[in-house]
């Protein structure tokens, strides 16, 4: 990182959250499900909301997805941007829904902003972010 | 329990807008300015004055930049008031009409019989930092680079347009309408009439989102008073009653996990008020909609009844404008009148009550007897807006 470069910002990495990231960093995506409704619970919490049991396991999950919905982001804006992702205009955020039903709030990259589409087939990547810390983002899949 | 005829709007104040501070140099006014001046408006338009609400309610909406906990209590030390009954806004854009619930019940069971509820902010002329944002947003959506309510949005727009095949025509034509009522509206921020070709060639902020679809934010005041039925029989204007309310925080429509994020919970609070208010959608005469986005006021006109969703034929043939089937945003709402943070909503129970007063002026509502009111608060995770409020409110007991 070059000096004086703003960093971007990170996640908290919370104790409900850490089974996450820590599989993240093993290039692997795995989201809450509830053992007594069967309901995936995301974003990772103590207990699931659908039915308040606690009985909730990390499980591996297939890491593809569809694009529900998009928008380009061309301008830094507003009071909660951050101008650390000015270098990375054109991008795209995405809402993702995983084949298994929660939706995530992503990044689709590897490919030009312009060719995404609603409907588009992804697949999960991991991004590094920080030393330990990589984010899952989507490329289009194959 | 029911609210119906519980209480009755006595007194509104709404100051102009302004954005002063916005550009170095410019003189500045404090959010305690507003709050002042709302107050006084409010207290000549009903005719009582501070002693009246000692001991009675307050209401205080809280702007989403000032975290600071005890903001209702410093607003009624900044006015002079030591309220008997303080409730802040817990629901952001929604809280104008949440408090009306709220200060409804209380003076309905006889806990005051007296409220004045009021917001201001002042985002151009005082800097508040940036508030405090939710978890969720903190670790799941800023690490992408998400801007705000304006990605969100955006993504619901397009995913709409996408499912329902509705077009910027459809969505312009709410942004034309209410910018025709602005104009005729003189407190109004924004009042030159716009044509259709200058809502499809505003700026893109947020691919599909444009400049004219968004709110534009403002300095300012807004305050309303709420008396028992009682009281009001004794006060100068004509009352205007909460023939009902409904609230709905945090809905889901499909799983928690993945809903559906076309739906905005005014589908339940709608019904809800409606039903409490005993009225079919033939006898509502208006509807003054949260409007923080143009395709927030397309969805909710769906999302309570008056069409079925995805029926982009009804938005096609139907007249929005004060003359027509189904008047909305009579006073141009916060797209054109100013959003001060969460005290925007306020804007949209007070052009209610002008309506059913008869002071709609040039815009007015022709027979208007009861209106619809709503108001929305914050984008939660992966769905639509998570602080859904509504009210009806009539002319008549």
């Amino acid at each position: 990182m070059a000096e004086g470069e703003i960093r971007k910002p990170l996640p908290a990495i919370t104790p409900e959250a850490k089974p996450f990231w820590d599989a993240a960093a093993e290039q692997k995506l795995v989201m809450q499900r509830c053992r007594d409704c069967n309901a995936w619970v995301w974003t990772p919490r103590p207990a699931c909301n659908e039915c308040g049991g606690e009985k909730i396991e990390w499980t591996p999950m297939s890491g593809k997805g569809e694009v529900y919905s998009f928008t380009v982001i061309r301008q830094i804006a507003g009071r909660a941007a951050s101008p650390a992702f000015q270098n990375d205009i054109p991008y795209v955020v995405a809402w993702v829904d995983l084949e298994e039903g929660p939706r995530m709030i992503t990044n689709v990259i590897g490919c030009a902003p312009d060719d995404v589409k609603i409907g588009m087939k992804v697949a999960v990547v991991f991004e590094r972010a920080a030393k330990d810390l990589w984010l899952p983002k989507f490329r289009p899949a194959a | 329990m029911s609210l119906r005829n519980k209480a009755a709007i006595v007194g509104i104040g709404e100051t102009p807008t302004d954005r002063l501070g916005s550009k170095p140099g410019e003189p500045r006014k404090s959010t305690a300015a507003y709050l002042a001046w709302a107050m006084r408006l409010a207290f000549e338009d009903a005719g009582l004055s501070l002693k009246d609400f000692q001991g009675q309610g307050l209401g205080v909406t809280i702007p989403t930049a000032y975290p600071q906990p005890f903001w209702p209590e410093e607003v009624a030390e900044i006015l002079g008031i030591t309220p008997g009954f303080l409730l802040g806004g817990a629901t952001g854009g929604a809280g104008a009409v949440s408090l009306l619930g709220g200060m409804a019940a209380a003076i309905g069971s006889g806990v005051i019989d007296l409220a004045l509820v009021i917001g201001a902010a002042a985002p151009f002329s005082e800097h508040w930092g940036g508030g405090l944002q939710p978890a969720d947003m903190r670790d799941w959506e800023i690490p992408y680079g998400t801007m705000g309510p304006n990605s969100k949005i955006a993504m619901v727009m397009r995913r709409y347009m996408h499912e329902y095949g509705a077009t910027l025509d459809h969505f312009g034509k709410i942004a034309v309408t209410g910018r025709y009522h602005a104009s005729l509206n003189p407190l109004a921020y924004l009042r030159k009439p716009i044509t259709m070709e200058d809502y499809k060639g505003s700026r893109l902020v947020a691919d599909p989102v444009r400049l004219l679809d968004c709110v534009i934010p403002a300095n300012g005041g807004r305050a309303y008073i709420l008396a028992s039925p009682e009281r009001a029989k004794t006060l100068r204007h004509k009352p205007v009653y909460l023939k009902g309310f409904g609230e709905r925080s945090n809905p889901s429509y499909g799983p928690r996990a993945g809903s559906d994020a076309l739906v905005i919970g005014v589908k339940d609070a709608g019904r809800v008020a409606m039903e409490m208010a005993g009225v079919e959608h033939r006898e509502i005469d208006f509807l003054q909609l949260y409007d923080d986005y143009i395709v927030v006021v397309y969805l909710q006109i769906e999302d309570l009844g008056f069409c079925a969703k995805g029926d982009v034929r009804y938005f096609e043939r139907t007249d929005f404008t004060f003359k027509g089937q189904l008047p909305i945003q009579t006073s141009g709402g916060m797209i054109n009148c100013g959003q001060p943070s969460t005290a925007g909503g306020m804007l949209h129970v007070i052009e209610a009550v002008r309506q059913l007063r008869g002071e709609g002026g040039g815009r007015q509502v022709p027979g208007a007897k009861n209106g619809l009111v709503t108001g929305l608060g914050v984008l939660p995770y992966g769905k639509n807006l998570g602080c859904c409020s509504a009210a009806i409110l009539g002319g008549e007991a």
